[in-house]
C-alpha cells in the first residue's frame, strides 16, 4: 500500500511536470518598457505598435512602467521588471541612463534604448557591456538637423520673421536644445552677411549658449529676425498669455516649434496667416490641423520606428545579439519623416497608424531575426528609414 | 458705535487690486513695457480672472467646511474631455458644450461627494483617490489621446473677452445668490461656523455636503471648458498631474477672506482673482521665467499669510507710532 502511494505520487508529479512543459515552451518573452511620457500622442502611437502589432506578431509580452520623471522612479520600475521575470528592458526614459544600464547589467537582463541615443562618452563607457543591446533613434546631430531643415524650409520661401517655441529647453532637455539650435543655425547660415546669434556663429557655441541660459534671446540674425520666443510647459495663464502674444506679434510669419506645436499654439494661429511648424507624430488630430491649414510642416518620428530596436532586443534575448566587428553594442541613427502638405501627411498617417500592415511589418522585421544577422546589414537596414525607402523594402 | 461707511468699505475692498496694479504699472514703466498693450493682453487678463475666480470658489466652498479637495483639476479635465468628445461627435456649439461640461462636472462632483458621505473616509484622502480615478477615466475614455478641437473655430471662438466677463459675472452672481440668499446657503454657513450645533438644530449636513461638491464640480466644468476652448485641445494627465490648478486658488482665497471684511466675501474672492490675473498678465508682459514666477507667487502667499497671522500686532505697532507722532 505504501509503495502504491509512492508510485501514485510520483506519477502525479510526472504528469504535472509534463503538463507544464508546453506551457513553459509557449510562455511569452516578457519585455519591460520604461516610459517618461504615457500620454503624449507619440508615446501612445509607440505603445499601440508594440501592444497591438508586435505582441501579436511575436511571442512577447510588454509590461509598461508608469510615467517616470526621476532616477529613483526608473530604478524602482526596473526592480519591478526584474521581479516580473522580464528578460529585457526597452527604455524610453532618460533621466539616468547610465544607472539604468548598470542596474540591468548587474541583474543580467538586456537593456536597449529606443528613440534616442547615448552621448559619445556614455557609449564609450557601456558599449562592451554584455547586457547592453544598444540604441536606435535620432542622434543629437539628427535632432539638430530636423530643426535646421524646418527653419531652412521657411527661409527658402522668403520668410524673414520668426518665432520659436522651445518646449523643454528651460529644463535642459538635449533633443529640444539641439532642435532649437538647428533652427538658429539655419538662420545664421541663411541670414546673409554678419548673421550671428548673440555674436556667435558656430553651432557648438550656439548649443552651449542655450544650455547655459536655458532660453533663447530674440533679435536680429543678419537679415532675418527672431521676433519672439516662449519656452517651458507651464500651462498656466501667464504661459498661455506668452504664447498668444507670440502668435500675435506684428509681422511674424512663421512659428517654429521643437514639439507639441498644434497642442500649444494651434488655437492661437488658427485663422491667421502665421505658419506653424512642429516636430510631433502622425496622428488623426494632426492630420485635421494639416488639412485646415493650421500647421503646414510636421517632422515626425513614425510609430513603427521602434520596430528595429525590438528586433535587436529579441535577438539578444534569444542569444544572438547583433554587435559590431569589435563586439560593441548598437549605436544607430534614425531620422524623421517630414510632411509639408496634407496629401503627404495623409499618406504617412495611413501607413503609420495601420495595425494590419505598419511600416515596419513582421515580414520586414523577420529578415533580421534569424541568427547570424551582421551588424553592417542591420545598420544598412536602419539607415533606410525614409517613407519611400521603407515602402521599397516592403516590396 | 459708528457704522463704517459704504465708501470706506469700497475703498478698502479695492485696496489690494489697486495696489497690485500700481506696483505692476511702476515696474512696467521702469521696464518700458505696457501692461495692457493690445486685445491679447485684455483677453489674458479676463481669462485669468474667470479661471482663478471660479477655481477659488470651487476650492473655498469645500475648504471652508474643512474638506480639502485635490480632485478639482481632474474634474475639470474629465468633464472637458467628455464634453469635448460629445461636441466632436454631435457638432455641439460652444454654449451647448459648456452646458455639457457643467452638467458632467456637477455629476462628477456629486459622485465625489457621494463617496465621501458613504465611506466617511477623511475628505483629503477621498479627494486624492478621486483625483487619480478621474485622471484614469479621462485617459481611458480617449485612449490617452485627449481631445483636439483645434479645427473647431466655433469652440476656439469662445475665447472672447465678452464671454469671459459674462461667465465670471454669472458665476459670481449665482454663487452669491446660492450661498448668501437661499436656505441652502444659510445651512452651509451654519455648518461652517459650527457643525455639531447646526446638525442638532436639524440641518442635514449630508445633503449640504453633496450640494457643495456638485456646485464645486460645476464650477470646475466651466474652468475645464475655458481651458479647452483657449487651446483647442484637452491634454491628459496621470499620477496627480492635474492637481496643480488647485494651488492657483490659495492666494486669492486668502485675499478674498481679507477683503470679505469690507464687502461680500464672494466678491472679495473675485477681487483677489483680479489681483492674481494682473500678476499673471505681468508675468507674460515682462516675459518672466517660470522659476521666477514660482518664487514670486510663493513669496506673495507666504508674506500675505505672515501679515494675516500677525495683523493685530502689526496694526497695533503702527497705531502706537501714529499716536506718538501726534
Amino acid at each position: 500500500m505504501k509503495n502504491m502511494k509512492r508510485i501514485l505520487s510520483l506519477a502525479l508529479c510526472l504528469m504535472l511536470a509534463l503538463a507544464c512543459i508546453p506551457a513553459l515552451a509557449d510562455a511569452p518573452v516578457k519585455i519591460g518598457v520604461l516610459v517618461a511620457d504615457a500620454t503624449g500622442a507619440e508615446a501612445l502611437a509607440f505603445r499601440a505598435y508594440y501592444e497591438h502589432y508586435i505582441a501579436k506578431a511575436y511571442n512577447v509580452e510588454f509590461i509598461y512602467s508608469e510615467e517616470l520623471n526621476t532616477a529613483d522612479g526608473e530604478k524602482n520600475a526596473i526592480d519591478n521588471f526584474i521581479v516580473n521575470n522580464c528578460k529585457a528592458i526597452i527604455s524610453f526614459s532618460s533621466v539616468d541612463r547610465p544607472a539604468q544600464i548598470e542596474q540591468c547589467d548587474a541583474a543580467g537582463i538586456y537593456y536597449a534604448v529606443a528613440t534616442g541615443t547615448l552621448t559619445a562618452e556614455e557609449y564609450e563607457e557601456f558599449k562592451d557591456y554584455e547586457y547592453y543591446v544598444g540604441a536606435i533613434g535620432p542622434s543629437l546631430d539628427t535632432e539638430f538637423r530636423v530643426g535646421y531643415d524646418m527653419a531652412a524650409y521657411y527661409i527658402d520661401q522668403g520668410m524673414t520673421k520668426f518665432g520659436i517655441f522651445g518646449g523643454a529647453v528651460p529644463y535642459r532637455t538635449d533633443m529640444h536644445i539641439y532642435r532649437a539650435a538647428g533652427m538658429l543655425c539655419a538662420m545664421i547660415d541663411k541670414g546673409g552677411e554678419g548673421a550671428a546669434y548673440q555674436g556667435v556663429t558656430d553651432p557648438g557655441a550656439v548649443i552651449g549658449m542655450i544650455y547655459g541660459t536655458g532660453s533663447i534671446e530674440t533679435g536680429k540674425i543678419g537679415s532675418l529676425e527672431l521676433m519672439a520666443y516662449v519656452g517651458g510647459y507651464d500651462f498656466d495663464d501667464a504661459w498661455f498669455g506668452k504664447l498668444a502674444q507670440m502668435a500675435g506679434t506684428e509681422g511674424i510669419e512663421a512659428i517654429l516649434t521643437v514639439g507639441s506645436g498644434v497642442d500649444v499654439l494651434g488655437s492661437f494661429v488658427s485663422g491667421s496667416n502665421v505658419k506653424l511648424a512642429t516636430v510631433d507624430s502622425f496622428t488623426a488630430a494632426m492630420g485635421e490641423a494639416m488639412n485646415s491649414g493650421i500647421i503646414d510642416y510636421v517632422a515626425g518620428k513614425f510609430a513603427t520606428s521602434i520596430g528595429p530596436i525590438f528586433v535587436a532586443t529579441l535577438n539578444a534575448v534569444n542569444g544572438q545579439p547583433i554587435r559590431d566587428n569589435d563586439g560593441n553594442a548598437l549605436a544607430l541613427d534614425q531620422g524623421y519623416w517630414v510632411a509639408t502638405d496634407a496629401e503627404q501627411f495623409a499618406q504617412y498617417y495611413a501607413v503609420d497608424s495601420s495595425s494590419e500592415d505598419p511600416a515596419y511589418s513582421k515580414a520586414i522585421l523577420d529578415t533580421y531575426v534569424p541568427a547570424g544577422v551582421s551588424y553592417d546589414d542591420f545598420a544598412a537596414f536602419i539607415a533606410q528609414y525614409s517613407f519611400d525607402e521603407i515602402a521599397a523594402l516592403k516590396k | 458705535m459708528k457704522k463704517p461707511s459704504l465708501f470706506r468699505n469700497l475703498l478698502l475692498s479695492l485696496l489690494i487690486p489697486c495696489a497690485v496694479l500700481l506696483v505692476l504699472e511702476i515696474i512696467a514703466l521702469a521696464k518700458g513695457v505696457r501692461l495692457f498693450v493690445n486685445a491679447d493682453s485684455w483677453k489674458l487678463f479676463f481669462r485669468a480672472v474667470a479661471n482663478v475666480t471660479l477655481t477659488t470658489f470651487a476650492l473655498s466652498i469645500n475648504l471652508d467646511s474643512g474638506r480639502f479637495d485635490f480632485s478639482l483639476g481632474s474634474v475639470s479635465m474629465l468633464s472637458a474631455t467628455i464634453a469635448g468628445t460629445l461636441s466632436q461627435q454631435w457638432q455641439l456649439g460652444p454654449w451647448l458644450t459648456l452646458a455639457a461640461a457643467v452638467c458632467i462636472a456637477a455629476g462628477l462632483g456629486l459622485i465625489h461627494g457621494g463617496v465621501y458621505v458613504l465611506t466617511r473616509i477623511p475628505p483629503i484622502i477621498v479627494s486624492l483617490g478621486m483625483a487619480l480615478f478621474y485622471e484614469g477615466c479621462a485617459f481611458a475614455f480617449t485612449g490617452g489621446k485627449g481631445v483636439s478641437l483645434v479645427t473647431r473655430t466655433d469652440i476656439i471662438g469662445f475665447s472672447q473677452i465678452g464671454n469671459y466677463i459674462l461667465v465670471t459675472a454669472a458665476a459670481v452672481a449665482l454663487i452669491v445668490l446660492l450661498f448668501d440668499y437661499t436656505r441652502f446657503g444659510a445651512n452651509y454657513r451654519a455648518l461652517v461656523s459650527g457643525q455639531k450645533i447646526a446638525v442638532e438644530t436639524g440641518i442635514r449636513e449630508v445633503g449640504n455636503a453633496l450640494g457643495c461638491y456638485a456646485v464645486s464640480g460645476a464650477l470646475m466644468g466651466v474652468v475645464g471648458f475655458i481651458g479647452m476652448a483657449n487651446t483647442g485641445s484637452q491634454q491628459m494627465a496621470l499620477n496627480f498631474g492635474s492637481i496643480g490648478i488647485m494651488f492657483t486658488a490659495f492666494l486669492p482665497m486668502f485675499i478674498g477672506g481679507w477683503i470679505g471684511r469690507y464687502i461680500n466675501r464672494r466678491i472679495g474672492i473675485m477681487l483677489g482673482a483680479v489681483s492674481m490675473a494682473l500678476i499673471s498678465l505681468a508675468y507674460a508682459r515682462f516675459d518672466t521665467a517660470s522659476s521666477v514666477q514660482s518664487i514670486v507667487s510663493a513669496l506673495l502667499l507666504v508674506l500675505f499669510l505672515i501679515y494675516l497671522n500677525n495683523e493685530f500686532a502689526i496694526l497695533s505697532r503702527f497705531r502706537r507710532k501714529q499716536e506718538v507722532k501726534s
